[in-house]
């Protein structure tokens, strides 16, 4: 289970300091999938790169624990070898860093972090050839450096390939569905909805509902001003999207 | 004429500059080797107050030269293929069996020198070589297309000092791969590589360089390419206590066309200095130069790059000129002077020229997805660098890319 329990973040130093997180609780069992939904300027990306641990946040209350194990603890690669992924928003270019070889080198690293013995290079080919066939992947793609030239929806699409690569315990996916056609936003749920299962927990972070009619998922949260305000099931999502924010926010929590 | 006689042409010499005068006074008279020697005389030693000099002071770091007690362990090995020449220090060692449309002519007196004003290292070297007793001065000429790498080897048996000098001829037509391996093991060291290029010739250059803190080495090379000529340069260095990789380039026909592309890599106490100097003395020359770095704290790098691009001959010059540079530490030292002189009219001109640090969010991107904080560092330099290299010769390119790698990893460590 993820469970964050009262956090509380702020961004930025001395008198820039910002108060962006406050007093967030939340848990998402693993084999559940929660959506976090909410205005700009709610938090949602902050808290994506809050548990995933980027520099720049100051916890200053609360706790955050991955199956009891405190996350805002680790370093950034340790929580990774935990299990915790994030699908980034804005995806990084590595420039001279092929694909295949920097999926390679960050499974065998989470794995010598557990103690495992590395994948093999033919069995990693063997699935990086079945992952990329489900995602509508060329294989050339996989040959290029990292995100370099990619348009917004391949570099979406190698996040999910990612992420079916690594196989983690835990995914964050923040506005996966932003810069995908509807083609594509099918193929990456698709592939996202492959991964459901018992041991896995998710938290989908998108705007719009669109992403849920296909990824639909056990409960949705709505953040604002720094703290989950409202839970329920999928049917808040087409509530908000009938009735806005405002027509949220303006309800008494 | 006596040491002391001698003496008097520089001002107060040094040391290390006494002890080149007396090995030039020790030698049998030559014309060519005496004007080139009085040509290093007007300056001694290169040092800071000279404008191209003034990041890599010769004078004020060799007090006196003697016998280097280490030695780098780096070095690139020939392939099966390659025909090795190697030069000990002394003389050129030549294989009995060559390959075919390359002929080796050995000199035993000093040969004449272009630019020679504006190189006072190369000054040196020419006014050392070229003598009776030993043969350090080698002609190559190649007739046609030669498949087999030429590879040459700089290693010096511990010495004082180490001049060498070599000179390729490429007819028209016809093309040679040089490889040059320079692992250092004189105190001082100064060595010239010629080309000539005829017209639609084509030769590649790739250069290793390594050496000791106890050592300084000037490596430089003189290009010369004739109409639709072709000549390519990969070089990657790791310095030494003072390390110069000097390449003049000149364009004497149309359609002419030259890459020249650096690595260096300077670990703490080390110094890699590459400078260069393009003249685009005919119409429709097209030069591409891209110059990457790493400088761990301690390190020191330095490019000056130069394109000259005359009025009268110059046009439609195509010419781009990259220097990149990471700093790996707080305390890395990176000096960087790119030029452009252009006075045609007619021509596409650009440079760039950028230092900084990796980026933190291709760091984050990495660590988040389990890569520890020095692997990730390692890779981003790695591929940085190895973008310079890529156009190395096959048989030695993969050696190169694992010499800057396991550097890389030493200095994450």
């Amino acid at each position: 289970m993820l469970q964050l329990n009262d956090l509380s973040a702020r961004v930025g130093e001395g008198d820039e300091a910002k108060s962006i997180l406050d007093g967030l609780s939340l848990e998402v069992p693993l084999g559940e999938v929660h959506a976090i939904m909410g205005p700009n300027g709610a938090g949602k990306s902050t808290l994506a790169y809050l548990l995933t641990g980027r520099d720049g946040y100051e916890v200053s209350d609360g706790t955050a624990t991955l199956e009891g194990d405190d996350l805002l603890d680790m370093e950034p690669e340790e929580r990774a070898a935990k299990g915790v992924f994030l699908s980034f928003q804005y995806p990084v270019e590595i420039p001279g860093v092929p694909v295949m070889t920097f999926v390679r080198a960050a499974m065998n690293a989470q794995r010598k972090a557990r103690g495992e013995e590395e994948i093999s290079a033919p069995e990693f080919i063997k699935k990086a050839r079945e992952v990329s066939a489900k995602l509508k992947i060329d294989s050339e793609m996989l040959k290029r450096p990292v995100n370099v030239g990619f348009s917004g929806g391949e570099k979406k699409r190698l996040e999910i390939f990612q992420m079916m690569m690594i196989e983690p315990r835990f995914a964050i996916l923040d506005e996966t569905d932003s810069g995908l056609d509807i083609d594509a936003l099918k193929t990456v749920s698709d592939g996202v909805n492959a991964l459901r299962s018992p041991d896995r927990g998710m938290l989908v972070i998108t705007h719009y509902q669109r992403l849920l009619d296909h990824i639909r998922p056990d409960k949705v949260h709505v953040l604002a001003k720094g703290r989950i305000i409202k839970t329920g099931g999928p049917e808040l999502a087409q509530q908000l999207e009938r009735e806005g924010y405002d027509g949220i926010l303006g309800e008494p929590a | 004429m006596t040491t002391k006689e001698l003496n008097t042409r520089i001002d107060e010499p040094t040391r290390a500059e006494s002890q080149l005068i007396e090995r030039f006074a020790g030698l049998p008279e030559d014309s060519h080797r005496a004007r080139a020697f009085e040509v290093f005389e007007r300056t001694g030693l290169p040092h800071r107050r000279l404008e191209q000099w003034k990041w890599s002071d010769f004078r004020a770091g060799l007090k006196s030269l003697s016998e280097p007690e280490q030695r780098s362990t780096i070095s690139l090995s020939p392939s099966d293929d390659a025909a090795v020449l190697h030069f000990d220090g002394v003389r050129w060692h030549v294989p009995e069996e060559l390959p075919d449309g390359l002929n080796v002519f050995e000199k035993t007196e000093g040969q004449s020198l272009g630019n020679v004003n504006a190189l006072p290292m190369a000054a040196l070297a020419a006014g050392l070589t070229g003598q009776d007793e030993r043969i350090d001065v080698l002609q190559v000429e190649i007739t046609k297309p030669v498949d087999r790498p030429i590879f040459l080897d700089f290693s010096y048996t511990s010495a004082k000092m180490a001049f060498g000098r070599i000179a390729f001829v490429v007819r028209e037509g016809a093309s040679v791969d040089v490889i040059e391996n320079h692992t250092g093991g004189a105190g001082l060291s100064s060595t010239i590589t010629e080309f000539g290029l005829q017209k639609g010739a084509r030769a590649t250059r790739t250069l290793l360089q390594t050496g000791s803190r106890q050592e300084a080495t000037a490596i430089t090379a003189s290009v010369n390419l004739a109409a639709e000529a072709q000549y390519e340069q990969t070089a990657l260095a790791f310095g030494a206590q003072l390390a110069r990789i000097e390449t003049w380039l000149s364009y004497t026909g149309e359609e002419a066309s030259a890459s020249l592309n650096a690595a260096y890599l300077p670990a703490k106490g080390y110094h890699v200095d590459f400078t260069s100097n393009v003249l685009h003395g005919a119409e429709s020359c097209v030069t591409r130069q891209l110059t990457k770095g790493a400088v761990p704290e301690g390190g020191r790098g330095v490019f000056q790059g130069k394109f000259h691009v005359p009025r009268t001959v110059g046009q439609y010059t195509d010419a781009d000129m990259q220097h990149q540079a990471l700093l790996l530490d707080n305390g890395a030292e990176i000096f960087a002077k790119p030029e452009l002189e252009i006075y045609a009219d007619d021509v596409e001109c650009a440079h760039g020229n950028t230092s900084g640090q990796l980026d933190e969010t291709a760091l984050f991107y990495m660590r988040q997805r389990g890569i520890p904080l020095a692997d990730a560092r390692a890779l981003l330099t790695e591929a940085f660098i190895a973008e310079a290299l890529e156009s190395a010769n096959v048989s030695v390119r993969e050696a190169l890319l694992e010499a800057s790698r396991d550097f890389l990893r030493r200095q994450n460590q």
